[in-house]
């Protein structure tokens, strides 16, 4: 493909799938594939006047590593990159393809099963086993969004670049999880093509923390990054989002606003991630993401509270 | 295509749906490129494009067009991480190596230009390799080897070959084989290509139970029923195709119709369904354990009790009046296990040839000897008409002792095209399949007299091994701790599961989850120290050196209060018992031929280390230099050699070896190699002192006198925000008499921590309990342990007590293991005050024990 025109084009005459770099579409049965990876234009991290970044939509999750700028701009941002799948993974799998990869419910990729997502009308993880899916209830189908990135960029408030249409917000991109049969909004042959970060306040910190049994290279049960600005002592401004608890990547604004204009004590941290637990609704095996919600906020705020070492 | 391989243009046809992988495995032939996961999980396809690392199992094959593509075989076998792995034996069964191999080397080499030849960190290795994962837990070996490397250690090809000396004793062989495996030289199943072969793929059932009807199928088809023609588990093979192509074979496979009639399945007690409702039935339901099987009644689809009590009704009273007494003395506790996945790095696979009516099989297995006469057996052949190769094996850990489905389909379909045929599992199939040790769920009641002496025990032992049965837990609790009263029952609860088959050390490892929880929350109750329990309650000397060095370790003396705070620290011991395994008709040949000794035995190397042993020996025996000696093994057409089961190998082919290198000096009288061309002896095992205790080997296998003994001791820091477990040290006491090849045993028990880590905080087979489908059918969602994962592990070795072996020492590949889970438990009680009494300890439970 050498234009994105092609690409969408590829995609309506052939009901086919976009890939970059295929990390997650070589992992399951797959439509026929359009390749991204040819297509000018689309790789690279960019800057502007204004401090903002924009990073192209195949740009490797290895290369966001390899900017110091970026990683010094946007720290929760490098964190989760970091810690995202593999090195060799991470040298191939792009930032769009992270963003609209499909779920790993253990459901969806056995071919012996069938669900919302695959033409059926029910939810076998409900009934079945559910250990990893979601505990804040969005719709009928359960399984926790997988992009890490998506969290991160969350909090940075970024918007994505779609071919054809006006800017989208991360959290437009996701919606509100009630069509089970979505990862994302986008349709088949629609582009991504870029990432917006706007440029950061000054000074400010961010932090990713995910929980996990094994020490590497594991999905997080849950997920959370961190924005925060200081006035003194006292937080400024404040972002906070998590994953792997619900169908989407979420935003959690009221844990946030209780942050907000009061000084990062352990007490104050701990009483504003209690917040988040307010949206559960477990399912009968996840009822340990309740606390593990709330462990994995406190984790993350004060790592992002912590002063720079 | 055309891309640059290795520093060479290449150009090839490729289809739209090939990997990276595939190309380099089927069109060019370098297989030293592995696929284990086919997932991008595991790392052992990891290439290089453009100097980037890269898993080549998901990268589309035009990703690479107009790209520089490096390979093991492109890093020549003279890169300083190479002759490090070789130095520092980050190696076992291999199949995993290639991968390692090019992260490290590609880490190395960007390591240097940052830092110069300084030492990276532990974690800095961690994060690097964070991507490959290694079955055999060779992990230990690879940190040492990566930070050796790039410290600049083997800059130098002179130094590369050896470091024996730091091991500290004079016999320290390398693994002889280590350089194939390092290079992606060594030729495994997998990588067996023969003229005009075909690839066949098996056709399983959806269903947990069904009665199977007819097959419909376009070609050539090999049917795998049982006799009944009844499927019991979701994933049970049916038949199996084959074509010239996997993708060939599998869309045929996918056209082939099966008629089902579905039967209602039993995935619960609750199930009414029997499984095996015929006496025919119960003789053909597999076996989850080695060896003859104890009597027992069948009541529906529970099968037992079968036990070796001893003193049992005594134990029982005493316990029941303990318990209406509500003595302090009384352990009461239910501990579960779950199904742990063998999954080896190398799946099953058979690569199976007729020719002139001989059957010729490549195999990956680790009983040469024992298949060729089942195979022999099951298709009416002469045991001269089955030749098996293995010559490398990518792990087995039990799964790989018999004529499983792979081979069925290989050899049948083989047959049936007239050609050969190569079978080869993939990963969904290897973990549904493949093979899993049991779940088992253990009642004990642990009762103490007045003087703080064992007094009594009753352990009860449920096994859930899915179709199979003989899941025997609680019968090794028989041997240990003297002999007291105790009450051992072992059941089989039979369900339409995937069939529990031997894993390393069966049926210990549940066994010693509950039993040395329960001997350590007896020392809590009574405030005494564990290994000061154990001293007074275990007769056995040999542990006994092992318990005193143990109270002697700083990790022991010097462990403190784990207090409240976020992060605490524990220390948990444990220890086992396990009997001693020989296989007496062991043999080793020994030829002279062009000025060297070649040593040729029906046995194989999974990975231990056989081939290793056996060259150090007979090099030793005969005074020769290491290049002098030659060891071919994996043909089943040398002498009679031991399954590598039951940790019979190294006691049984040492020996033989050892007298084949006495009868070849003898033979020799004086002259040199050169002078005795063609000369050839026969060794064989030499009888123990005072015999054996079984009167006559049981399908080969003899019970030595004596046990092998370890003590396990596990520092763990919990992370009680979120709830991880994680071992920081590990002390793995062994004793297991002389050392044959100290580096290769190390690895051995160091890999054996981890297998023991997998199975205490991580692994877990899951599935669906309406269908019964297994669940965590990759390596994702089947989590064994990374390099991460791996504490700092020192291996201690009590060499005596061993003088009626010939060689005085035994095995270890599983003594090393079996503890490693109960001294994680213990560690973790002693850090949070719970005591966890589920496996796998995952975050969940551990957040839900502790209250959180």
């Amino acid at each position: 493909m050498t234009t994105i025109e092609d690409a969408a084009r590829a995609v309506r005459d052939t009901g086919g799938e976009l890939r970059a770099g295929g990390t997650d579409v070589m992992t399951r049965p797959a439509r026929p594939p359009v390749d991204l990876l040819g297509v000018p234009g689309l790789r690279g991290i960019g800057w502007q006047a204004d401090g903002s970044a924009r990073i192209g939509a195949v740009t490797a999750i290895a290369d966001l590593l390899a900017d110091d700028r970026l990683t010094a701009a946007y720290p929760a941002l490098a964190a989760t990159a970091a810690a995202v799948a593999t090195p060799q993974i991470r040298n191939v799998a792009t930032v769009g393809g992270n963003l609209l990869q499909r779920n790993r419910c253990w459901y969806l990729r056995n071919p012996a099963f069938t669900c919302h997502q695959t033409g059926g009308d029910s939810c076998p993880a409900r009934e079945g086993d559910h250990l990893y899916s979601a505990v804040i209830d969005q719709g009928p189908c359960i399984a926790p969004h997988p992009s890490s990135l998506a969290v991160a960029l969350l909090t940075y408030g970024a918007t994505v670049e779609v071919h054809g249409r006006d800017a989208l917000g991360v959290t437009d991109l996701y919606g509100d999880g009630s069509d089970p049969a979505r990862d994302h909004c986008l349709d088949a042959a629609e582009v991504l093509q870029a990432v917006r970060l706007p440029a950061p306040a000054p000074s400010e910190r961010g932090a990713y923390r995910r929980a996990t049994a094994r020490e590497m290279a594991e999905w997080p049960l849950v997920e959370a990054a961190a924005r925060l600005t200081f006035d003194g002592d006292t937080v400024s401004t404040a972002a906070v989002a998590v994953g792997g608890v619900a169908r989407t990547p979420l935003l959690l604004p009221e844990v946030a606003e209780a942050l907000v204009g009061k000084p990062a004590t352990e007490e104050a941290l701990a009483a504003a991630a209690d917040l988040a637990t307010a949206r559960c609704a477990p399912l009968p095996q996840t009822a340990y993401k309740v606390p593990l919600l709330r462990a994995t906020l406190i984790d993350t705020l004060t790592a992002c509270a912590a002063p720079a070492p | 295509m055309e891309f640059t391989l290795n520093g060479k243009p290449v150009d090839v046809g490729v289809e739209p749906a090939e990997t990276v992988a595939g190309v380099l495995r089927e069109r060019v032939g370098l297989t030293g490129t592995k696929v284990a996961c086919g997932t991008g999980v595991c790392g052992t396809c990891t290439v290089l494009v453009d100097g980037r690392t890269a898993a080549s199992c998901l990268l589309p094959a035009g990703t690479v067009a107009g790209r520089d593509v490096t390979t093991v075989e492109g890093l020549g076998g003279d890169h300083p991480v190479q002759r490090a792995f070789a130095a520092h034996d980050a190696l076992q069964c291999g199949y995993c190596t290639p991968g390692f191999v090019v992260e490290a080397a590609a880490f190395m080499d960007r390591w240097r230009a940052g830092h110069g030849a300084s030492e990276p960190s532990r974690e800095q290795i961690a994060e690097a390799l964070a991507g490959h994962l290694c079955r055999c837990g060779a992990y230990a070996g690879i940190y040492a080897a990566v930070a050796a490397a790039c410290a600049g250690e083997h800059d130098d090809p002179e130094d590369g070959s050896a470091d024996g000396a730091a091991d500290g004793g004079a016999v320290a062989p390398v693994r002889v084989e280590a350089l194939e495996k390092i290079t992606g030289a060594a030729r495994y199943t997998a990588d067996v290509v023969l003229d005009g072969q075909l690839e066949g793929v098996i056709v399983r059932s959806p269903h947990p139970h069904a009665t199977v009807g007819e097959i419909r199928c376009e070609g050539p088809l090999a049917e795998l029923l049982p006799p009944d023609r009844v499927v019991r588990y979701a994933g049970q093979p049916v038949a199996a195709v084959a074509a010239p192509t996997r993708a060939e074979a599998l869309a045929i496979a996918a056209r082939v119709e099966v008629e089902y009639t579905v039967l209602p399945a039993v995935l619960s007690p609750d199930d009414e369904t029997v499984v095996y409702p015929t006496k025919e039935s119960w003789q053909a339901a597999p076996r989850a354990n080695e060896g003859p099987l104890a009597s027992a009644k069948w009541n529906g689809n529970v099968r037992g009790p079968a036990g070796m009590s001893w003193r049992g009704r005594t134990a029982v009273k005493r316990i029941e009046k303990a318990r209406s007494g509500g003595g302090q003395a009384l352990v009461e506790a239910t501990f579960t296990t779950s199904a742990q996945a063998h999954t080896c790095m190398e799946p099953h696979g058979c690569v199976a040839r007729w020719d002139d009516g001989e059957l010729h099989l490549h195999l990956s297995t680790q009983a040469v000897t024992r298949v060729a006469a089942q195979a022999a057996k099951r298709w009416k052949l002469g045991p001269e008409q089955v030749h098996i190769a293995a010559e490398h094996v990518g792990g087995g850990f039990g799964s790989k002792v018999n004529v499983t489905a792979d081979v069925v389909a290989a050899v049948e379909l083989s047959r049936l095209h007239g050609t050969p045929v190569r079978v080869v599992l993939s990963r969904e199939e290897e973990l549904v399949d493949g093979g899993s040790r049991p779940g088992v769920r253990v009642e004990l009641a642990l009762l103490a007299d007045a003087d703080g002496g064992l007094a009594a025990f009753t352990m009860d032992a449920h096994g859930d091994a899915g179709v199979s049965i003989g899941s025997n837990a609680a019968w090794h609790s028989r041997f240990f701790y003297g002999n007291a009263p105790r009450r051992i029952r072992d059941y089989d609860h039979i369900t339409n599961r995937a069939p529990g088959i031997p894993f390393r050390g069966p049926g210990l490892p549940p066994m010693l989850w509950a039993l040395e929880q329960g001997v350590d929350e007896m020392a809590l109750r009574r405030g005494e120290d564990p290994l000061a329990l154990r001293r007074r309650w275990d007769g056995n000397a040999k542990r006994h050196a092992l318990y005193d060095r143990a109270a002697d370790l700083p990790m022991w003396r010097d462990r403190t209060d784990p207090g409240d705070g976020r992060m605490r620290r524990g220390v948990g011991v444990a220890a086992a018992n396990y009997m001693y395994f020989v296989d007496p008709g062991t043999k080793v040949s020994l030829a002279v031929e062009q000025g060297a000794v070649v040593a040729r035995i029906a046995a194989q190397d999974i990975g231990t280390g056989s081939r290793s042993v056996i060259a150090e020996v007979v090099r030793a025996g005969l005074e020769l230099r290491p290049g002098q000696v030659r060891v071919e093994i994996g043909n089943s057409d040398h002498a009679y050699g031991p399954t590598s089961a039951s940790s019979c190998t190294t006691p049984s082919v040492a020996p033989a070896a050892e007298d084949a290198a006495r009868r070849l000096r003898k033979a020799l009288g004086g002259r040199t190699l050169d002078e005795a061309e063609g000369l050839q002896v026969v060794g064989r095992r030499p009888r123990d002192r005072r015999g054996y205790v079984t009167p006559f080997p049981l399908d080969h296998f003899a019970i030595g006198r004596g046990f092998t003994g370890a003590v396990v001791m596990t520092e763990v820091e919990v992370d009680t925000l979120l709830g991880r477990v994680r071992p920081t040290r590990v002390w793995c006491g062994v004793s297991a008499g002389h050392i044959y090849a100290p580096r290769l045993a190390r690895n051995q028990c160091e890999g054996g921590v981890v297998q023991g880590i997998g199975y205490a905080l991580f692994e877990q087979r899951r599935d669906d309990p309406g269908t019964g489908t297994v669940l965590t059918a990759n390596l994702e969602d089947y989590r064994i342990p990374g390099i991460a994962d791996t504490p700092e592990i020192d291996v201690y070795f009590h060499t005596e007590g061993w003088d009626h072996v010939p060689g005085r020492g035994v095995g270890l590949g599983e003594i090393c293991t079996v503890a490693v889970a109960a001294s994680i438990g213990n560690a973790v009680r002693h850090a949070t005050g719970w005591r966890p009494l589920d496996l796998p300890v995952r975050p969940d439970l551990l957040l839900e024990g502790i209250g959180a």
